[in-house]
């Protein structure tokens, strides 16, 4: 009987001590590796952005690590599909922090997906870069020492782009095509705030689930509303076929877009009708900055797939480049409180893509500024310098 | 008023492709009992295999369509010789699963083999080119794709009432033992159903490809919408699948036009509970009995 109490004694004392041990030593970090997890929409309606951005960041990582890594630590990512719904990135997310026990979360697409794993990943305190969503949704929320942020808000962006509609191209009343989710909500909701700021008018505003395919309808609805200028908050296909039904139907109005649709895809998608569609920008886009065409001959040398989806392959390096940056600061002794610290350092820093990202003690908005392109030939070209919007978190 | 046409019309034409999917959905439920929840993943394979002999190979698009639609038939066939008549001791719903992996099995091929970038599909019809009658605009590819549709409903018509085949499909839909006794081959009978519905869908994704693009996802919807279809009109009756996807066509057009933009999509699924609450055997199927 004594014996099996000294028994159950010692037991408990080992447990202890590993677990003493354990939490001493970094989560995903080995003397060789760094280990980062992503959930994407590798499949399913969103796997086109899922495929570029998860691709175009393995291929940067390889390209770092081929150098030799990040002080003689190389970087694993590992990738789950998560097929654009919340519910399988809740699993993922779940699966890569408590088994794979990674380091860092990075990126991580789509509004709703984010707003699903948003409370578990802070709770929990892993090191959370970019989430590729709405990023008005931290405005006001707590305890973001491990969220690092360089995306833009879709409500500064639908309000900046409907100002520099009313502003610049004359228009007086606008109809929105949106994405019934998080995403198109914010945008719809930042063109609201533009609209009011400009006293123009919405003339209607039309959302499409992510599986519609027959958007006849829709078109209509739009042409119905006389709106002089239409703004798009959706996805590669939805956005294509929308205008293209529009055409079909003669509807002609000024054309304005999110970011998320400057893909060149497009073009080929949406023909001729892409044509002279204006939009937003929160990195140089191709063609317009050495840099930037640099990394891009990169990523396809490591690559060649991504050559069909070139923004979404350097909107992945975009998301990371920060993270890497502050691994590089942190040096040898890498701790999750040390990268955090390197991280704030960063004040107006450039990377290969993402420029100006500053954050601070108090700041996990790393940039706050986008510009205005235009489609014209199969090219984008700039129209505006930076345009700068408030720091919001 | 034109307006209202031009909703009829936009509805009519999405409603022929409808009907096309759930014509597949019908034609196979009627002989085998199996709800192929495959018949999406089969089209979208057929679709991309016809893309992919137009690009890659440069066949001219009737040979690559002919062609597409004979492939996806033998793997129609083939599924049918290689999976579902081995597992015939599997329950009607144990067989009904085996479809689900079928699906994802060909949703993961088409991943592997072309990607998941979205396509567009060369097609002899122009979406741009525009007829008017009155105030009402009818593209040319959504007026070629009704034709094309109305003629396959009256092809698969004549071929199941009118022809000896199709004689023997009803006999091994109302009794398989007796059917075999009579001499029936009722292997290659499943095996030919299998293939036709198989290629009925194909034929459905590539008229659709050019309006909704081309994915390995494209047909989710499609597909959800001609079994919609299927159900609304019966599903075990041809002409109820035909009618049933022309109806919810413009059921949802007009829908979408003058109540609710935002449910248009729910629709199709309320429509499933109606039915199947108010007269489960759909609008043209005979009066609900359990085959004994």
């Amino acid at each position: 009987m004594k014996l099996a109490r000294i028994g159950v004694f010692a037991t408990v004392l080992v447990l202890v001590a590993t677990a003493t041990v354990a939490q001493t030593q970094e989560r995903g970090i080995t003397d060789t590796e760094i280990v980062i997890g992503s959930s994407q929409p590798l499949s399913g309606p969103a796997a086109f952005w899922g495929q570029g951005v998860g691709g175009g960041m393995a291929a940067y990582l390889q390209w770092i690590n081929d150098q030799g890594g990040i002080n003689g630590r190389k970087i694993r990512l590992v990738l789950r599909d998560d097929s654009y719904l919340p519910p399988r990135a809740v699993a993922n997310v779940r699966e890569l922090v408590e088994r794979e026990r990674i380091f860092a979360l990075v990126s991580l697409i789509g509004s709703a997906n984010t707003f699903a794993v948003r409370d578990y990943v802070i709770e929990n305190q892993v090191l959370w870069i970019t989430p590729t969503a709405d990023a008005n949704m931290w405005a006001g929320f707590r305890n973001k020492k491990y969220l690092f942020v360089t995306y833009p808000g879709y409500v500064d962006e639908g309000r900046i782009l409907t100002s520099y509609a009313a502003k610049n191209e004359g228009a007086k009343s606008f109809a929105v095509f949106y994405q019934n989710d998080l995403y198109g909500q914010k945008g719809l909701l930042g063109i609201k705030r533009g609209i009011a700021e400009t006293k123009t008018k919405l003339a209607v505003a039309v959302p499409y689930e992510v599986t519609d395919r027959d958007l006849s309808g829709h078109a209509l609805k739009l042409r119905q509303s006389g709106a002089d200028a239409v703004i798009l908050y959706a996805t590669p296909t939805q956005g294509a076929l929308i205008v293209r039904e529009m055409a079909k139907i003669g509807y002609s109005p000024k054309l304005f877009s999110s970011f998320t649709l400057a893909d060149p895809i497009m073009f080929q998608l949406a023909g001729d009708a892409w044509n002279g569609i204006i939009l937003t920008a929160y990195y140089p886009v191709p063609g317009s900055d050495p840099k930037v065409d640099a990394m891009l001959e990169t990523l396809l040398k490591i690559n060649p797939q991504l050559r069909a989806s070139p923004f979404n392959a350097l909107a992945g390096v975009s998301f990371i480049e920060p993270f890497i940056e502050g691994l590089r600061r942190a040096g040898r002794n890498v701790t999750r409180d040390g990268v955090v610290q390197a991280m704030e350092s960063l004040r107006n820093w450039n990377g290969d893509v993402i420029r100006g990202v500053t954050f601070g003690a108090d700041r996990r908005q790393g940039i706050n500024k986008i510009y205005i392109i235009k489609s014209e030939n199969r090219q984008y070209r700039k129209l505006t310098d930076w345009i700068e919007y408030p720091v919001g978190f | 008023m034109a307006l209202l046409a031009q909703y009829v019309v936009g509805g009519l034409a999405v409603g022929s492709l409808y009907a096309l999917v759930a014509l597949g959905i019908v034609l196979l439920y009627r002989t085998s009992r199996i709800l192929n929840f495959a018949h999406g993943d089969l089209a979208t394979f057929g679709t991309f295999v016809a893309f992919a002999l137009i690009t890659a190979a440069r066949w001219s698009f009737g040979v690559s369509v002919v062609v597409s639609l004979v492939v996806t038939a033998v793997v129609g066939a083939a599924f049918f010789f290689l999976i579902i008549r081995p597992a015939k001791e599997a329950t009607l719903l144990g067989k009904i699963v085996i479809t689900l992996g079928l699906a994802l099995f060909l949703q993961g091929a088409t991943t592997v083999l072309w990607g998941t970038d979205t396509k567009t599909m060369p097609f002899p019809l122009s979406d741009t080119r525009v007829y008017r009658l009155g105030e009402v605009v009818v593209s040319q590819i959504s007026l070629g794709s009704f034709a094309v549709g109305l003629i396959l409903m009256a092809g698969m018509y004549v071929l199941v009432q009118r022809t000896r085949i199709g004689l023997a499909m009803r006999a091994v839909s109302q009794h398989t033992v007796a059917a075999q006794v009579l001499g029936i081959p009722v292997r290659q009978i499943f095996a030919l159903t299998w293939g036709l519905a198989s290629a009925l869908g194909a034929a459905a994704g590539i008229l659709l490809a050019p309006v909704t693009l081309l994915d390995p996802y494209m047909m989710l919807d499609p597909f959800l919408k001609g079994f919609a279809a299927a159900v609304l009109g019966g599903i075990d009756s041809m002409p109820g699948a035909a009618a049933g996807g022309l109806l919810l066509g413009v059921v949802e057009a007009l829908f979408g036009a003058y109540v609710s933009v935002k449910f248009k999509t729910t629709l199709a699924f309320v429509i499933i509970i109606a039915v199947l609450a108010v007269r489960p055997e759909g609008l043209l199927g005979r009066e609900y009995k359990r085959r004994v």
